[in-house]
């Protein structure tokens, strides 16, 4: 506080509040009347999943495509580069001009790990749950996700994957692997 | 290095835990002890305040909190106000901030100040900022948080290099011992002898409990000057030689390989020859331990020592007292805790602290003059340093 504001304010003695737990209880809340209201949106920003219709993202074919069980991405002819995740701008040409394709539904574990307590919110019921990098058979991306079929010590680096899509609660849709063998 | 030299001239942090305080309380906290421990400061002198704040956001539902810290450490900056945001590195950013500003021009006092509130009434909710710090939506949706990102770089380092659980637990024993000489750690007057590390809870196999940073409540801040005003610091300083800093990717499939960080050995290349130094000059150095994993990856990537031998070098104690170059003297992420935003400059009062010869002796590195710190963020995708000397402007 500069000088100039202190020699402008008259100081004032106020009650000093004695130390100790002793705090008097808070009046009881007036009585309230329960309105219905109508279905409230889901919470967005605690909750991962990416917005997947044309409303919201350019990448909404990413998740139509999905939903009939083919995981896509974006692809830059120009550069010939295979981009993940899919995107609307080529980060080497920045061409916006991209095409859609289709990838392997096959891939190797590259390496995994598991989550047995610390799970984001939301995810609370899946623990434990396995998580991994997984090669694509046939296209040079290592993409990370979710393990099924498995528990994390029954897995092996190298196991054969295969990608599915699943449905989310509230049915959007995504991808995740499962372990074949 | 063009422009004005730039000296650390006094920090201080508070205690690091699980606090029963607000996060304005923790900004309050270290304002008071900023102002204790160099107490030449006058804070109508501060000119420019930088703020580390990783999630305030998620943390404590508060944005704008550059003048929020202002207000409650009674500063009133007149050049620059700014919050820096780079995740796990956002400490260091803060620094760095106000080093480019003074050596500008721009600043001539300037504070930099880390606060981070981890600890919530839902740790679910705490887990999932955390998870935001990745690709919140294309890697996201699986679970990945830092604990199994790390457990991959830890199982391929293992399956590349023979890297074992017992030079993981290594790492994590010798920064809970230094922890245990610094009051403000996390974890201080807790042992943790290899063994009993080994026997812990697995969080994401292999990484065990003691293999992981803890979520911690914390903030800690330091004063920098210009080469003009440092004399008016009787003290010693820790004068800013050098600076690096790399971004490789985003997304875990851009990521290339778990096991090798190219984004450290530029960062650290940078900025040692910035500094013209070269890493064998280092007497100490802070290295982003937030996992044991991360600490032998940084062994190599700066090379300490070469690729995949990182996990004997721990074990070998040849980054401990006596041993090649001194790390995380301070206790580390592992001893001290990680308030993300807070770490970096905790960092920067180590080495300020160490130069001025006025830590416990249990973990003073005898004499030093040269240290580095290094911060990386997200999924060790990008790596900031920081080189200091004790002695020289330039």
């Amino acid at each position: 506080m500069s000088r100039e504001r202190r020699r402008t304010r008259p100081s004032v003695v106020l009650p000093v509040v004695p130390e100790g737990p002793e705090v008097p209880a808070p009046p009881p809340p007036p009585p309230t009347t329960k309105r219905k209201r109508a279905a409230e949106p889901r919470p967005f920003l605690l909750d991962f999943f990416p917005v997947e219709t044309e409303a919201g993202t350019r990448l909404a074919r990413f998740f139509d495509r999905l939903r009939e069980g083919r995981l896509s991405t974006t692809r830059c002819a120009r550069d010939d580069l295979l981009l993940w995740p899919p995107r609307t701008a080529c980060p080497r040409c920045h061409t916006e001009e991209l095409e859609w394709v289709d990838l392997p539904d096959r891939g190797r574990l590259y390496a995994f790990s598991a989550v047995l307590v610390g799970a984001p919110l939301g995810m609370e019921k899946d623990v434990p749950f396995s998580v991994g990098l997984v090669d694509l058979e046939g296209a040079p991306l290592r993409l990370f996700g979710r393990i099924e079929g498995r528990p994390w010590n029954e897995l092996e680096i190298g196991a054969a994957v295969r990608v599915e899509s699943y449905e989310t609660d509230d049915g959007r849709v995504y991808y995740r692997f499962r372990a074949t063998e | 290095m063009s422009g004005r030299a730039v000296a650390l001239v006094g920090g201080a942090t508070t205690k690091f835990g699980v606090r029963a305080s607000t996060w304005s309380e923790l900004a309050q906290e270290v304002g008071a002890a900023l102002f204790r421990a160099v107490p030449e400061l006058e804070a109508k002198e501060v000119d420019s305040l930088f703020v580390g704040a990783a999630m305030p956001e998620r943390f404590a539902f508060q944005s704008h909190v550059a003048p929020l810290v202002a207000e409650q450490m009674g500063i009133r900056p007149t050049r620059v106000l700014q919050r820096t945001e780079l995740a796990c590195a956002s400490g260091q950013s803060a620094i760095r901030s106000a080093y480019a500003a003074i050596a500008a021009g721009l600043s001539d006092v300037a504070v930099a100040v880390g606060v981070e509130k981890m600890n919530l009434p839902s740790m679910a909710e705490a887990n999932a900022a955390m998870a935001c710090v990745l690709d919140r939506a294309w890697d996201g949706p699986a679970g990945l948080t830092a604990p199994p990102y790390f457990a991959m770089v830890a199982q391929r380092h293992m399956l590349e290099f023979g890297t074992t659980e017992e030079q993981l637990a290594a790492v994590s024993e010798k920064n809970h011992r230094f922890a245990n000489s610094n009051p403000n750690a996390h974890f201080y007057e807790k042992t943790y002898p290899r063994d009993k590390l080994l026997r812990l809870p697995l969080v994401s196999p292999p990484l065990r409990l003691g293999d992981c940073a803890a979520m911690t409540d914390g903030a800690a801040a330091v004063v920098l000057v210009s080469e003009e005003l440092a004399h008016r610091y009787p003290g010693p300083k820790a004068w800013i030689r050098g600076s690096g800093q790399y971004s490789d990717f985003h997304n875990l499939a851009n990521a290339g390989s778990l096991t090798e960080w190219p984004g450290m050995k530029r960062a650290a290349t940078e900025a040692l020859e910035m500094a013209r130094i070269g890493v064998r000059d280092l007497d100490f150095a802070e290295l982003h331990d937030c996992f044991s994993i991360s600490e032998i990856v940084e062994y190599e990537a700066l090379g300490l020592c070469g690729r995949g031998e990182g996990g004997r070098f721990a074990a070998d104690g040849r980054g401990d007292i006596g041993g090649d170059v001194v790390v995380n003297p301070r206790g580390g992420l592992l001893g001290c805790g990680h308030p993300l935003g807070a770490t970096g400059i905790a960092q920067a009062v180590e080495v300020y602290e160490q130069f001025a010869g006025k830590v416990p002796s249990a973990r003073q590195v005898p004499s030093p003059e040269w240290a580095l710190v290094h911060n990386l963020s997200g999924s060790a995708n990008v790596h900031s340093v920081m080189v200091y000397h004790r002695g020289r402007a330039a």
